[in-house]
């Protein structure tokens, strides 16, 4: 402000009138963009995304992508990490050096992802992995079918559904449409140190009597059965429900996967309960598991050998390569059935394709999304992620005899082998989101506050409420 | 733009907001001014009133006019559809055991974790201002700032690092605090999982809140009782009183409205305690005994993709919100407080 004393009066006026001009300049500009942004708050009406218009489609690019455009992948960040994809974009690009492709890592899909769902631009291409993935009840109809990516050629020049494993569409097809393309092969198994079995004579067993024998044994040399983690104690319930299927067949999976009335409470189901009840209750569990995070409970397992055992997927190995006891030649065996003739052979085992790639139907440039799928089924890709993350993918005849150095990878594969046909794979606690409520329950089960008669009163009050929650659109499995 | 100035207020009244004057001595004329209309006072309302009104209303105001209205639709949260279902979402709530059990816990904590934190942070305060030797003039205890400062620093640490070390503290097994008790000799205590055990995980879990807010209350009293004249406290004292009734008698009835603030602030940080919760125990604890209402919202948003029903736990939770801030005031009121600024003593 002016000193000047002869002018002042003025002056000041006149310094208020430019400055309330401004101010009103300033606030006409601010107020513009907020107006047009209350009309459009939080739910636009969709379609924002800009369509890359088609190209053309021709054998070397069998999905129509267009040249110059931009490709955008969202890759779930967890125990495979992204720049395996990051490694088939480069493939891609290779392919079509004028297209730009970007692979950016999330730990939150679901979080991240929504806005631009709901908006009508969401990515090309995303992994809906990990804890926070966006349920497949809520988006299944807003995918593109992936049936294409399959019938096109690989860079290698062989039609892509020949080098897969079989039925690696089924858990990504919701109400007939395969609309999640699951890239790792998982196999669900009982995991053990063949070197610390072989030096205390040990042998992993194939019944629930045997366990606990070998709990017997364990407990003699100090150690104990099992290790759970607070997080993880759901991995009991695959344990359980693998054994229950083996032991029952296929009207033990129908039944629990079309959220029957009592199908907790079948036979197969309660004796696998009952042995690791018998389990719980003679102490062969480490304890504490309900307030142990869940790597922690890991590495009493594979770093200190407190436990012998531990039920998980094939991604146990990489997820502890940093603590694992040396030598320790990490080695899975099929789930222990309850009687000496169950159903299915000993040998079945659960194996599905997980981590579901799927492309937006809204997304600007489906045709990019899909190209990167191409990639990375192509035989150069798949073979760097088995190689670098000791993990199958649904690519066949790509993990060589020495698994790359990995006993884990080595006896996955050969107990894909040894199942042959007895392969079996289930996805309702995944695709209605039981897990979190299942946790509470397993919890108390293992900790040995909870009965046989209450765990399957617990598990079963959260299928029957799902099955009577009308808001949740159910998927009937046959 | 107050046309009278005031005279330095000596009776502890404070004067209106003070505005700058452009112009240091307004004539009569431009009083008469003031009275009509200009563009001047129009410009002026226009950006001191309407501008930050329509922020409000777009940031604040709307989103919870929209929060009521997704809680009233089935939305899935992944797609721009919706239908509206009237209330059935909060009708569903009442039924929904998993619900009530959360908002159960978070009563709990909206209870016991402000109180607790309040009386931890007013003795704190009074150990470190006035609760030093009786002899001589009035202070704390020796290396109070000291303490001061130590209470403060869990404070400076991110709530969610501090519940993933607490977490790690708790672990049943290689965690801190079975490691001193055993070390002691309570073999009872070998294993015990602290956040795994129904009848431990919500208190363990309390402990590690108010433990990360006690320092910043102690700070926030420390300031209101330096504001409270010393003679009070030695006229305290030479009629007698000791430490406790001190506190109790003087100290309290003199910074009750820093106490009420707190206590809201508190309870509205308790009745969320998302963050810490999510890291100590991300399933609600064993038996659902930790497991709060901002995390059963979290759970149906993300992972189960029923957005509208979500919204309608977030409406309720903050209709508790401020049931709780409007108990608090209540119960001041009834108490004695006031609102207006009068002095204290």
């Amino acid at each position: 402000m002016s000193t000047n004393k002869f002018t002042e009066g003025r002056l000041a006026q006149a310094a208020l009138d430019r400055r309330t001009f401004v101010r009103g300049a300033v606030a006409t500009a601010l107020l513009a963009p907020l107006g047009g942004s209350l009309a459009s708050c939080a739910v636009p009406s969709g379609g924002g995304g800009e369509e890359t218009a088609a190209g053309e489609m021709t054998a070397d690019n069998p999905f129509g992508l267009v040249e110059d455009s931009d490709v955008e992948a969202v890759i779930f960040n967890g125990g495979y990490g992204f720049d395996y994809v990051e490694f088939a974009a480069e493939q891609a690009n290779g392919q079509f050096p004028d297209v730009t492709f970007e692979v950016s890592p999330s730990t939150q899909i679901a979080q991240e992802l929504q806005p631009r769902f709901v908006g009508g631009n969401p990515p090309d291409l995303v992994d809906n992995s990990g804890a926070g993935s966006i349920g497949f009840n809520t988006i299944a109809d807003q995918l593109e079918e992936l049936d294409d990516v399959f019938e096109a050629p690989n860079y290698e020049g062989t039609t892509i559904a020949d080098t897969l494993y079989p039925s690696v569409k089924d858990p990504g097809t919701y109400n007939g449409r395969f609309v999640a393309l699951n890239y790792v092969m998982t196999v669900y198994a009982v995991w053990y140190s063949a070197s610390l079995f072989d030096q205390n004579g040990w042998t992993a067993p194939a019944t629930w009597q045997e366990a606990i024998d070998l709990g017997a044994e364990a407990e003699r040399a100090g150690k104990k059965l099992f290790v759970w983690g607070k997080e993880a104690a759901t991995y009991y319930q695959t344990m359980a429900l693998d054994s229950a299927i083996k032991e029952g067949g296929d009207e033990v999976r129908l039944a629990l996967e079309n959220l029957e009335p009592n199908a907790w409470s079948h036979d197969a189901m309660q004796g696998v309960l009952e042995a690791l009840h018998e389990i719980v209750q003679k102490g062969y569990f480490v304890p504490g598991g309900a307030g142990t995070q869940f790597t922690a409970a890991q590495a009493r397992w594979s770093n200190d050998q407190d436990a012998l055992l531990y039920p998980s997927g094939g991604w146990i190995e990489n997820e502890m390569k940093d603590a694992t006891a040396n030598d320790f030649q990490m080695t899975g065996f099929p789930t222990p059935t309850v009687s000496d003739s169950p159903t299915l052979p000993y040998e079945a085992i659960r194996a599905g394709a997980g981590e579901p790639f799927i492309v937006p139907s809204e997304a600007a440039n489906p045709a990019g999304g899909k190209e990167i799928l191409r990639a990375m089924l192509s035989a150069e890709a798949a073979t760097n992620f088995s190689e670098t993350r000791l993990a199958p993918t649904i690519v066949r005849g790509i993990v060589p005899e020495d698994g790359f150095g990995s006993t884990a990878l080595v006896s996955q594969t050969s107990m894909l082998d040894a199942a042959g046909e007895n392969i079996f794979n289930y996805q309702f606690v995944d695709y209605y989101g039981m897990n979190a409520d299942q946790l509470v329950v397993w919890n108390a089960f293992l900790s040995g506050d909870m009965d046989v008669k209450g765990i399957t009163d617990g598990l079963q009050k959260i299928s029957d409420d799902i099955a009577a929650d009308d808001s949740v659109e159910k998927i009937e499995v046959s | 733009m107050s046309g009278t100035s005031h005279p330095a207020a000596p009776g502890g009244v404070v004067p209106p907001v003070a505005t700058p004057r452009p112009g240091n001595a307004p004539g009569p004329g431009r009083r008469r001014r003031r009275r009509r209309i200009s563009f001047d006072r129009a410009s002026f309302f226009a950006v001191a009133l309407l501008l930050p009104l329509t922020v409000y209303v777009i940031f604040v105001i709307s989103p919870f006019a929209q929060a009521l209205y997704f809680s009233m639709t089935d939305w899935s949260g992944f797609t721009a559809d919706m239908a509206f279902v009237g209330l059935d979402n909060f009708a569903r709530l009442l039924g929904d055991d998993k619900f009530m059990r959360a908002a159960l816990n978070s009563a709990l904590l909206a209870v016991i974790v402000p109180t607790v934190t309040i009386v931890l942070a007013i003795g704190v305060a009074t150990m470190v201002t006035v609760g030093g030797s009786t002899t001589g003039g009035v202070r704390g205890v020796r290396g109070a700032g000291f303490y001061r400062v130590i209470s403060f620093f869990p404070y400076c640490v991110p709530a969610i690092v501090i519940g993933l070390v607490w977490a790690q503290v708790y672990d049943p097994s290689r965690g801190l605090l079975n490691g001193v008790l055993t070390g002691i000799g309570l073999d009872g205590m070998t294993d015990f999982p602290w956040l795994g055990d129904s009848r431990t995980a919500m208190g363990a879990s309390m402990f590690v809140i108010i433990w990360s807010f006690v320092g910043f209350y102690t700070v926030l009293f420390v300031a209101a009782i330096k504001g409270v004249p010393g003679e009070i406290y030695e006229a305290a004292r030479l009629d007698g009183a000791g430490r406790f009734r001190t506190a109790i008698s003087i100290t309290v009835p003199l910074i009750r409205d820093n106490v009420r603030t707190a206590w809201i602030y508190l309870g509205i940080a308790a009745i969320d305690s998302f963050v810490y919760m999510q890291a100590m125990n991300p399933g609600g604890g064993p038996g659902y005994s930790t497991f709060v209402i901002s995390q059963d919202l979290y759970q149906t948003a993300f992972s189960k993709g029923q957005f509208g029903y979500a919204t309608a736990m977030g409406v309720v939770l903050a209709l508790v919100t401020l049931l709780f801030a409007g108990a608090v005031f209540l119960v001041d009121r009834i108490t004695g407080g006031r609102d207006d600024v009068r002095g204290h003593a």
